[in-house]
């Protein structure tokens, strides 16, 4: 992105700890990040580093222990409770699994148009000529489908109905939760491009979270990648998939398997799992797995440094990189 | 070449659902050489999983109908009652599924369920068992194994408890281990860690593999010998190193064409399969694909295509191919 406008949504040492005392865990351990408009941010890593925990926090589902979370110029922890509920209009979220986050005895119709009777938007034919140009617009025809139940549908086109329910508040920032992990090839590749076209014409910024590599790198303009709690790295798509600085990337890059085994590329295995959130190693969280840790990864952690014109890294040894 | 360890000749399997006849494998032959990884790949309901869980001798009596044939070693498996099967399970097939939590015990601990493997299926002393147990849990790369033994399933993480089913599966060294989706669900790294073991066990024990996913990326690189199959029928069927660029069967062209790609720059337009699979509830005419496939002709619409070969040793169900034979 060559854009450097104002962020649309700024995150700033966001901290969510589930538990309390001994037992508390910090599935998200002081990150921070920006979505300028019209932008998609892929947020990657392995399950259990917070990715999720991210999006959740952001759509105050969970609330954060620390840090600030800015829509345009108003503070959503800070905001009354009324006016979050109503700042809140303009993020929406999509779930992974489409079929479990619509209910089944409802009609499509009635499920899209949820939002619009909540907040009073519109009524009467304007609410159904609203509704039939959402659902037109996610490639469903409302004649044909608009009085269907929704548990008569596939998961691809479950998916679609609740992008449809999303976009019906006009929201600035879609949060994407793994939306597409559940879907056969076909069908992922036909909501990815739903999305990539429906971004242009709203001109929507998006934060996709997901566990793919290769989805991600698709549909983002820039990646984060999380461990452990953290953000590690953050770039333009093609850039870190290209030369990645931080060597948890690196490895996580290496280990996906490509359907041209020709362009098979030097394989590097990551050994064993994550440490445990709830008692992190010291100093650099990674350390523990990495082949470059030092004595200076054990005792300092790394900050997130723009060590290149947009590209952060948070590690003492960057790879691809000489000063 | 030696007789196959499998051959899966014209196979159906049908199941009598309450709205009709499903026919959800088609007519399936192929078969897996001695020391071969095969894999077979598809989307849901294109028929792999019943396809495998039929191979197995799997699928209940009642309900299903079973015709064509399936012979491991010389044994026929199909239409043979459960108990007849039970000493072929484990000592010629095993078969590794996709949810670790739902094959384990999730009240029995996990060396002890190893070992139970090895007591029904090759009589081992209670003792000798367990001792054999904690040995495949070493060999699978639990860490501290002594520790883990005592371990219930859902004290483990995925990664693990599906290295425990690998350790149980081959604990009575089958011939043939099936493997339905082994890593799906899992993290890429702890996937490459699954799919590295599955390949080091099979080349220390002389095991065929049958991998049976639908994840492109994971067949290409692990397998040596690839059927793509689409609502019940073999379609394609390829050496691995074929699959990229010597395809001929336009669903396989249309299946990679819409995976993402790390190769690919950002914003790489993909390629969807417009529509979805039909429903084998209704009887189909013509190629099943032929809805959804943009080389389509009239002969599509009314005849069924057969597998032919190209010359070479991939076989496709197509009247009109795509690329052109070397």
């Amino acid at each position: 992105m060559t854009i450097q406008s104002k962020p649309i949504l700024s995150v700033r040492d966001l901290e969510v700890t589930f538990g309390r005392g001994k037992k508390a865990v910090q599935a998200v351990a002081g990150i921070s990040f920006d979505i300028y408009p019209g932008e998609t941010l892929g947020l990657v890593g392995e399950s259990g580093c917070g990715k999720s925990t991210t999006g959740r926090a952001i759509m105050q589902i969970e609330k954060p222990s620390g840090g600030h979370i800015t829509l345009g110029d108003i503070d959503l922890i800070s905001s009354a409770p009324k006016e979050a509920r109503r700042l809140r209009t303009r993020l929406q979220m999509i779930f992974q699994d489409p079929i479990s986050s619509l209910n089944p005895r409802r009609k499509v119709r009635d499920i899209v148009a949820e939002p619009l009777d909540y907040w009073k938007v519109v009524v009467g034919d304007e609410r159904a000529a609203k509704v039939d140009d959402l659902l037109r617009k996610v490639g469903i025809d409302p004649t044909v489908f608009g009085h269907r139940y929704a548990r008569q549908f596939s998961g691809g086109q479950c998916q679609r109905i609740s992008i449809a329910r999303a976009l019906a508040m006009n929201p600035e920032v879609l949060i994407c939760d793994e939306v597409v992990s559940a879907l056969d090839v076909s069908v992922q590749a036909q909501i990815l491009n739903l999305l990539e076209d429906l971004k242009a014409e709203y001109g929507l910024s998006l934060l996709f979270i997901a566990h793919d590599l290769a989805v991600v790198k698709n549909i983002a303009d820039r990646v984060a990648v999380m461990y452990l709690g953290k953000i590690v790295e953050i770039g333009g798509s093609d850039n870190l998939y290209e030369a990645p600085h931080h060597p948890y990337t690196d490895l996580l890059l290496s280990a996906v398997v490509d359907i041209d085994p020709s362009k098979k590329h030097e394989r590097k295995v990551l050994q064993g799992e994550p440490p445990s959130p709830s008692n992190p190693p010291s100093g650099c969280r990674f350390r523990t797995r990495c082949p470059f840790a030092s004595e200076l990864c054990a005792s300092t952690e790394p900050e997130l440094a723009e060590i290149a014109p947009g590209r952060f890294v948070a590690c003492h040894f960057p790879l691809n990189f000489s000063k | 070449m030696n007789t196959p360890l499998l051959v899966v000749s014209d196979l159906h399997t049908t199941f009598e659902t309450p709205r009709g006849l499903l026919p959800a494998v088609r007519g399936v032959s192929f078969s897996v050489a001695e020391n071969q990884t095969v894999g077979i790949v598809g989307e849901s309901g294109s028929g792999k999983t019943v396809l495998a869980r039929t191979i197995m001798g799997l699928q209940p009596i009642r309900g299903v109908k079973l015709s064509g044939s399936v012979l491991l070693n010389g044994s026929e498996i199909v239409n043979r009652p459960h108990d007849e099967l039970r000493h072929l399970w484990g000592s010629q097939v095993a078969m590794i599924f996709q949810d670790p939590m739902t094959s384990l015990n999730p009240v029995r601990k996990v060396g002890d369920q190893i070992a139970e493997s090895l007591q029904v299926g090759i009589g081992l002393k209670r003792k000798e068992a367990r001792a054999r147990a904690l040995e495949l849990l070493v060999q699978v790369g639990i860490p501290s194994p002594e520790d883990r033994f005592h371990a219930y399933p859902s004290h483990l993480s995925g990664g693990m408890r599906q290295r425990v089913v690998i350790a149980s599966a081959l604990s009575c060294n089958p011939k043939l281990v099936l493997a339905d989706e082994p890593t799906t669900g899992l993290d890429v790294t702890i996937q490459a860690q699954i799919l590295d073991l599955l390949d080091k066990m099979k080349a220390e024990r002389k095991m065929s593999t049958i991998l049976v996913t639908h994840d492109l990326g994971v067949v290409a690189t692990r397998t040596d010998h690839i059927y793509v199959m689409y609502a019940g029928r073999i379609v394609e069927s390829l050496p691995t190193a074929d699959l990229h660029s010597h395809h001929r069967h336009p669903y396989t062209a249309a299946l990679l064409n819409s995976t993402p790609r790390i190769e690919n720059k950002s914003h790489t337009r993909l390629t969807a399969i417009a529509g979805s699979p039909p429903n084998l509830l209704k009887p189909l005419t013509g190629c099943a694909f032929a809805a959804r496939c943009s080389y389509a002709s009239d002969v599509c619409r009314t005849q069924t295509p057969e597998l032919r070969s190209d010359g070479g040793s991939s076989e496709f169900a197509c009247f009109n191919p795509v690329g052109v034979t070397v």
